[in-house]
């Protein structure tokens, strides 16, 4: 029943990697396959940097989101390097459209699963911690993970009402479907904000003291290879403008 | 030492009021001393202040609830208002009433180790404190598992734990077996008596006294804002039961429960029966298997059993909201499918705000009628006493209220079956007999009851039939209008507690 942001326990598959890492992945996925303008030696380097989730979910042991994404992502890349010229009119824009989509969003997204399935939320704190964040930032953002997950149960027992009173589209109350879903809400989501917060008030978090943090983690060599990738990621993009002049 | 000296509080006036809510959970005048290492056990009805008292001890009042606050609380001789929340927080622990909103970590290690983590100890020393209390108070088992995995009893035990990791003198509880089995509470009156052992002083808000008759050194009466009584341990339980029932306390012992009779004399002439009930969550294993069942139709049927026996699961596949789980219920020759029992059932949630949605409490009926009938609607407000709040919001109401507002619109609603879910779970025992009365009269109207709940003394006022559930299949299921299936019930209550 339980639907979390981020783990809640450690899972010990797979290659141990610095939730940093893990971050510095995932942006640099975003901005060169997600917004990247594919110029010159781009074209070829994303092809590394979707590489990277491949590997990580292979050593995790992920086997099914693996061969999921060689399927959507090595088929949708065949087809624009091979197939796509085979199409005229309407089809070959579709086609496009949907490899394009394709090609630009999977490795984000597959990299995104990893990143909240095999970082736990201390593990998170602590890397944000490390990055010197200041407390009104790490603290907010550590009571949104405990928070979202309780909201979502909330979510589905309003949504459980909602069915077992006849509420929904096409019942002839659809006009107010939202905001029966959003009063309950609203009261529940600021009941359980209050108590929360009273609670970690009584445990003592905000006070002047620095904060320690038991969670180990910290760069390996895996890491480091990793974060070079990303590195030569930028450096490529710089050598393609400079070459463009 | 805990002192405080003619402590008075009220909370600022919020929403509708009609003088109510505004003396709700107030203090006046409140004076006393509680020694080092004493047990002292707050009780009273809802609303008089229990609550209000334990936040002051946990410095919550002043420092985070608002409102008129005279008078001066000492801890160890210095005046909380002097004290900042983080100062308290070293000194006293606090465990709430709701496992949900009270946990910062999803993972109980992490957990155990917020509090000395937030008090900037060294790492080293914060694994030796998780390590420490996890060993002293039996946490062992329970370290490393994701906070979502673990039972209402498991999650009030960590949260002692970690009250207990950042090792204060005082422990505050407030309503802590509220969501808890007979048998979950047990268990965490266990762990009271390590933390007792230890020495601590222990002050605890509650409405079951059973499991703390023995615990507790000193009881403190409260009513309307004011210590009615100051009983030792000895005194309170020489009270008369009459007496203790006057002052609106739930019984010391279940034992006393025996004389109860159990209302027989409706429903029965014919019965529902169900069929094929089997459901597992996704990658789970199965919780509920349940070939065939039978209870009577008309009168109220109790679901009882351990926690993760299946009973919510039950009662959410009767009502038709697990998609997954299909089977029929049959009465007579009407036969049901898993969609059509959306609209022959009526579910009373546990958390009733889920379920209110309009902006009067006359919508609310209307809402579930087939056509707004005001004369109709009105007639089943007056026979909950709801008439005079018809066009107030029901967010506004008081919690008691609420659930009567949503038992309403079940009548309105004229569906046969009518299922609630632990509606009594932290109810003293004035609203306890009220929402067994409620129940008395929905099936009065000829409607059947299902009731999933963990309270003896309440189903022995309100319900005339049992289904004992245990991993996820019917044990056994019997009536209570003979002595001997009282008696068998209340064996299964009094079992739970050694």
């Amino acid at each position: 029943m339980s639907r979390e942001l981020l783990a809640s326990q450690k899972n010990h598959s797979g290659i141990v990697l610095d939730p940093r890492t893990k971050l510095a992945v995932l942006t640099t996925i975003a901005v060169f396959i997600l917004g990247g303008s594919y110029e010159g030696v781009m074209q070829y380097y994303i092809i590394v940097l979707a590489a990277i989730p491949l590997l990580l979910l292979l050593l995790a042991g992920k086997w099914k989101g693996a061969v999921l994404y060689l399927l959507i992502f090595g088929g949708s890349l065949c087809l624009e390097l091979f197939g796509l010229s085979y199409l005229t009119g309407v089809a070959n824009f579709i086609a496009v459209a949907i490899v394009g989509l394709f090609l630009r969003f999977t490795p984000g997204i597959v990299m995104g699963y990893f990143v909240v399935t095999t970082t736990t939320v201390s593990e998170f704190v602590a890397a944000m911690e490390r990055l010197h964040l200041p407390q009104q930032i790490t603290i907010p953002m550590s009571v949104m993970f405990r928070f979202f997950p309780t909201v979502a149960e909330e979510w589905s027992a309003i949504g459980d009402a909602m069915r077992m009173r006849g509420v929904r589209f096409g019942g002839g109350k659809a006009g107010s479907i939202l905001e029966y879903r959003m009063v309950p809400m609203m009261i529940c989501s600021v009941k359980i904000g209050e108590e929360l917060s009273a609670a970690a008030l009584t445990r003592g978090l905000g006070g002047p003291v620095k904060r320690t943090n038991i969670c180990k983690i910290g760069f390996r060599a895996q890491d480091i290879v990793l974060l070079l990738i990303c590195l030569g990621a930028f450096a490529a993009q710089v050598y393609v403008w400079a070459a463009r002049g | 030492m805990i002192e405080c000296r003619d402590v008075s509080f009220s909370y600022p006036a919020s929403g509708p009021v009609d003088g109510k809510c505004l003396t709700e959970g107030a203090l006046k005048h409140i004076t006393c001393t509680i020694e080092d290492g004493s047990f002292v056990l707050l009780c009273g009805a809802s609303g008089c202040g229990k609550t209000t008292l334990t936040r002051l001890l946990n410095g919550l009042i002043p420092h985070y609830h608002e409102g008129t606050f005279t008078g001066s609380v000492y801890l160890d001789g210095k005046d909380t208002r002097e004290l900042s929340l983080f100062e308290i927080s070293q000194k006293v622990g606090s465990v709430f009433q709701n496992p949900r909103s009270q946990f910062f970590n999803v993972d109980t290690t992490s957990e155990l180790a917020f509090g000395p983590e937030n008090h900037g100890l060294p790492e080293k020393a914060v694994r030796e404190r998780v390590r420490r209390v996890a060993e002293q108070l039996k946490l062992e088992s329970l370290l490393e598992r994701s906070i979502f995995s673990l039972s209402g009893g498991e999650k009030q035990k960590i949260a002692c734990g970690s009250a207990a990791a950042i090792e204060p003198d005082i422990y505050v509880l407030d309503e802590p077996s509220s969501n808890l089995d007979t048998y979950a509470i047990a268990d965490f009156r266990k762990l009271l008596m390590l933390l007792k052992a230890q020495g601590k002083t222990i002050v605890i808000s509650e409405h079951r006294l059973y499991y703390l008759r023995d615990l507790a050194d000193r009881v403190l009466y409260m009513k309307n804002g004011e210590i009615r009584g100051d009983y030792t341990a000895e005194e309170f339980q020489s009270l008369p039961a009459e007496q203790r029932d006057q002052m609106g306390l739930r019984p010391l012992e279940l034992n006393s429960l025996r004389n109860i009779a159990a209302p027989c004399d409706r429903g029965g002439d014919s019965e529902w029966n169900i069929r094929q009930f089997f459901f597992a969550y996704k990658h789970q294993p199965e919780t509920l298997h349940i070939d065939e069942a039978v209870f009577p139709f008309g009168g109220a049927t109790a679901i009882i059993g351990h926690n993760g026996a299946g009973k919510s699961t039950l009662s959410r596949c009767l009502c038709g909201l697990e998609k997954r789980c299909g089977g029929i219920v049959r009465n007579q020759d009407k036969i049901y499918s898993r969609r059509e029992r959306l609209k022959l059932c009526y579910m009373v949630m546990q958390d009733v705000n889920h379920q209110l949605f309009t902006e009067s409490v006359l919508d609310e009926l209307f809402l579930s009628m087939s056509t707004e009938d005001q004369a109709k609607a009105e007639a089943v407000l007056a026979e909950m006493d709801l008439l005079p709040y018809r066009e107030r919001h029901p967010m506004g109401l008081s919690g008691g209220q609420k659930q009567r507002v949503a038992v309403a619109s079940a009548i309105a609603s004229e569906r046969p079956l009518i299922v609630f879910d632990e509606p009594t779970s932290g109810l003293d025992l004035f609203h306890m007999r009220q929402v067994a009365e409620v129940v008395n009269r929905v099936a009065e109207h000829g409607r059947t009851v299902v009731v999933v709940t963990h309270d003896p003394e309440f189903i022995l006022r309100c319900c005339n039939f049992v289904i004992h559930m245990e991993h996820g299949e019917i044990q056994e299921s019997y009536s209570l209008c003979k002595p001997e299936g009282r008696e068998h019930l209340l064996e299964f209550f009094l079992n739970d507690m050694e």
